[in-house]
């Protein structure tokens, strides 16, 4: 009985297989390969070594920490005040609607509103400020970027938050805490697990925007996701684009890492 | 206490106005008579029209439609059958590193997805196009569809399994009978994620398109680069509205699914607990 | 007379149009352990939460420790809680959750820590301070919420079914532990409970509950010996309850007979209730019995046989009896005048306790008198 099982999910691991374990391990052969394809150490040691590439992607780490560190300050209240409102499923619903606009969408809609004329110049000309270029800039990448990524910070905060049972924020009370103390000994503890699935679900891929780059940074900021795709696809040096995947991957796996659960009872 | 909520609403009313501006300002601009989104002039509907009017634009509508559905349904099939494969394996630490992977999957960038899908096609030498696509989408899929329907084989009552074995029932009646009709949620729930993670991807479907085929992202990207065009607007009007009628659907189905499954939450004697702050 | 620690005047609360509580009055004294009965959602949680202070009466008064507590905010109470599933803080160990009052209070390290110690010998858990909670049984999590609890000493301690989750064998020692720890501390306790056993086991005073009413207010003694109707007396036991009429003070008529009793002050020919309770009767030869009976059924509960029959008016009999008997056979029932208790229709609990007050009185004078002038 057991062969059948095996037999049902079989399509799942051998697709696991080829496009998942494959891939990864063809890219980790492309980054010893050179442009004619033979074998070289050459890309490695020239991400390691270049100035620009090291500079690149501590640039994309900072961009990436701020960018979470402001979904997180945004989100985290959101969703704490979410989970205290009637309706929270349906207002949960509302707020990550959002999520399921094409991105690009979202972005083409800020080339409008930051552009020279557009909503937020126009709100700064009442105030009597004139025109700035906010289009272009790293802070229009930020403020962007942030803005598409706090539905996904604000889902695992609002399950973590809403997952915290009633007679606990009671007993706290019960025992003499009031609200503040409350939510500094009670509830912001046991909501961790949802900050270190949000840090997850924001940082890693806030590494790798290369689309919001073009669009909305003009190129002013460099991710490891910009440059990846460029070498892959504009000067087609797979080598250095492999290279720098992989750098990535290892990245993605400290991220993990670091936030994953601490196995400690039975929370996380 | 009052004071605490008057506040709380109104940062809540600021986060969502903050979510939906740019949104409103998409939509708003598409009924702009003057080609740009800044200056409205004027109500009009001939983005509209010039929408209706662009095969091209259509033709990858649907084609990126084609591969939304085709990718979920076969994700859903995999990844369900995979995430039974998960529940079922014996050893608890299998299983545990098989979840492990199966979020590492989830959270790996679509940078890594794209550009390592692209070495594999040209590789083994299939050409890029609709086929690439729809394949490396089933491929992002699946993690999610075995995300949704794990929780879902964990809450099963697995003495159902023993009782339909007991009860005559053959392996594969017992999966038909009992298994898939329990986790159906969860099922549903991962075909729904994965047809939504399928229309909204950009970053994998820029890597394996190839040139004589795209998807609606792709486009957009190539248009958007170009600069303004109030097509898009309009194009992201509908989409929107399409996108809400969706999630409204699932969300009440989801919401019956519950409401059936524990008519106890309306129990009058379940209110004290019910009603506790 | 005694302090009262809380005392509810009028208290309602309803939430939209319906009612959860209403016209609750009582008052609990200093030091006794009282238990509010009732099955589940008869609003005894309700009650628990005003005075805990997580919710607030829709009207009344609740006056806690001589002041009118509407406006007190939940920590603010000297009132603590053990919850039914316990709530342990599951990222804390057990020092830190009996700690955590103490912690709020501003009191030196190492008086918290002797606290800590106290509370944990009294619920026998010495040494369990670094233990995580998550790794306890329910019954040792169940000690380290009371230990958690009365560490403040509180006034009041409240505990709502803190019990119902443990098995059969552990309940019962708890029950002795709460009675021991109560009469220890001295504090007052409000237990909240739907198992009938446990709150005559342990209280000073028993209130039972119905539809958010408080049906009847007495000793343990008192609820068992005179339910004010068929749903006490139903709830707090298994009973015989058949109909039957007051012929007049002292005789009543039922299964088709007339016998002698202890109440009176009702209408001649008055419909009532009446009942004897299974272990009151016992089991004799046809003719030597008050009332003749077929068995039905006996099982063997161990102690004792449970044995159901009929009598010729139809009415069903249920006897515990140590002497066993056979199915079919014809057998008698004897009992003694106080065995039998009777019941108005619809009586208030003033109505009831001023009757029997004069009633009883006359043939129980010894003990039970002194206990109701007292």
């Amino acid at each position: 009985m057991d062969k059948q099982r095996k037999l049902l999910s079989a399509p799942y691991y051998l697709w696991m297989g080829l496009f998942v374990v494959v891939p990864v391990l063809l890219m980790l052969f492309q980054s010893f390969r050179d442009m004619d394809g033979s074998f070289t150490f050459l890309n490695l040691k020239g991400y390691f070594t270049s100035p620009v590439y090291l500079y690149m992607t501590g640039q994309s780490f900072l961009y990436a920490f701020l960018i979470t560190a402001m979904t997180l300050f945004i989100s985290y209240p959101a969703a704490y005040f979410l989970t205290k409102t009637k309706h929270k499923q349906l207002w949960l619903l509302v707020l990550i609607l959002p999520t399921w606009i094409n991105i690009l969408l979202k972005a083409y809609a800020f080339i409008g509103i930051l552009s020279q004329s557009g909503l937020v110049n126009q709100l700064l000309g009442v105030m009597g400020v004139g025109p700035q270029p906010l289009l272009f800039t790293r802070s229009s990448f930020l403020i962007v970027a942030t803005y598409i990524e706090i539905p996904f910070m604000l889902l695992p905060l609002f399950n973590a938050l809403d997952g915290i049972e009633g007679s606990l924020i009671l007993a706290s009370r019960d025992l003499g805490a009031n609200e503040w103390q409350t939510f500094r000994s009670v509830v912001y503890p046991l909501s961790l697990s949802g900050v270190r699935s949000g840090i997850q679900a924001v940082f890693i891929p806030s590494l790798s925007l290369f689309m919001l780059t073009r669009l909305i940074a003009g190129n002013r900021v460099m991710t490891l996701g910009t440059a990846i795709e460029q070498h892959f696809l504009v000067t087609k040096n797979w080598g250095m684009g492999s290279v720098m995947g992989i750098v990535l991957i290892v990245i993605v796996f400290v991220v993990m890492g670091l936030t994953r659960k601490h196995q400690r009872g039975g929370i996380g | 206490m009052k004071k605490n909520t008057k506040r709380s609403s109104v940062y809540l009313a600021v986060v969502f106005i903050l979510l939906y501006l740019p949104i409103l300002y998409l939509f708003f601009y598409s009924f702009n008579k003057a080609g740009t989104m800044n200056q409205f002039q004027g109500f009009t509907f001939k983005h509209y029209s010039a929408l209706q009017k662009d095969t091209r634009l259509l033709i990858i509508a649907l084609d990126t439609l084609r591969v939304a559905l085709l990718s979920s349904l076969a994700a859903t099939v995999i990844g369900t059958l995979g995430a039974i494969g998960i529940y079922f394996s014996r050893a608890k630490r299998t299983q545990r590193i098989l979840i492990n992977l199966n979020t590492i999957l989830l959270v790996s960038p679509d940078v890594i997805i794209g550009a390592s899908f692209l070495l594999l096609f040209t590789l083994i030498g299939f050409r890029l196009g609709f086929y690439s696509v729809l394949v490396s989408h089933i491929a992002f899929s699946i993690p999610i569809v075995v995300l949704m329907v794990l929780p879902k084989l964990e809450e099963m009552n697995e003495h159902m399994i023993t009782a339909g074995r007991d009860l005559g029932a053959n392996q594969w009646q017992v999966l038909k009978e009992i298994i898939l009709p329990d986790i159906r949620p969860g099922v549903f729930a991962g075909f729904f994620m994965a047809f939504t993670y399928s229309i909204d991807d950009f970053a994998v479907s820029f890597f394996v398109t190839g040139n004589g085929f795209a998807t609606l992202a792709v486009e957009i990207y190539s248009r958007a680069r170009q600069g303004v065009s109030l097509e898009i607007n309009a194009l992201s009007t509908l989409l929107f509205l399409v996108t809400i009628g969706l999630v409204l659907i699932y969300y009440f189905i989801q919401k019956k699914q519950r409401s059936k499954k524990q008519p106890l939450s309306l129990d009058p004697t379940n209110h004290e607990k019910a009603v506790r702050p | 007379m005694e302090k009262n620690i809380v005392s509810f005047t009028h208290v309602e609360k309803k939430y939209e149009e319906e009612y959860v509580l209403k016209d609750i009055t009582f008052e609990l004294k200093k030091g006794k352990f009282y238990t509010l009965l009732g099955p589940s959602g008869c609003g005894k949680s309700t009650i628990l939460n005003i005075i805990a202070g997580f919710t607030q009466p829709s009207s009344g008064v609740v006056v806690l420790n001589g002041d009118n507590a509407i406006n007190t905010p939940a920590e603010k109470r000297k009132v603590n809680t053990v919850f039914q599933d316990y709530a342990l803080f599951p990222h804390m160990n057990v020092f830190d959750n009996v700690a955590f009052g103490l912690k709020l209070k501003r009191i030196s390290k190492q008086q918290i820590r002797e606290k800590v110690k106290t509370a944990l010998q009294l619920v026998r858990l010495n040494g369990f301070e670094n233990k995580e909670t998550t790794e306890m049984s329910g019954g040792q999590k169940q000690r380290v919420a009371i230990a958690r609890a009365i560490v403040n000493e509180p006034d009041v301690l409240l505990l709502d079914e803190p019990l119902s989750a443990l098995d059969l064998k552990l309940r019962t020692e708890m029950q002795y532990e709460l009675r021991a720890l109560q009469r220890r501390l001295g504090i007052t306790f409000l237990f909240v409970t739907h198992d009938q056993e446990e709150a005559l086991a342990m209280s000073d005073e028993i209130m039972v509950m119905k539809n958010g009413e408080i049906v009847q207010t007495g000793t343990p003694m008192d609820i068992y010996d005179e339910p004010i109707n068929r749903y006490v007396a139903d709830f707090i036991g298994e009973s015989n309850i058949v109909k039957g009429r007051m012929l007049s003070d002292y005789l009543v008529s039922f299964a088709g007979k007339r016998f002698v009793c202890v109440d009176g002050g009702m209408n001649t020919n008055e419909k009532v209730d009446v009942v004897i309770r299974p272990e009151d009767l016992t089991v004799t030869d046809a003719d030597a019995g008050q009332i003749q009976i077929t068995v039905e059924t006996q099982l063997f509960r161990g102690v004792h046989y449970e044995i159901v029959g009929l009598d010729q008016s139809g009415n069903e009999w249920l006897i515990h009896s140590t002497k066993k008997t056979e199915s079919g056979k014809i057998v008698g029932l004897t009992f003694q005048p106080e065995d039998i208790h009777i019941m108005r229709l619809s009586e208030t609990e003033e109505d009831f306790d001023e009757r029997i007050e004069q009633y009883t009185t006359s043939v129980n004078a010894d003990e039970k008198g002194a206990d109701f002038h007292g």
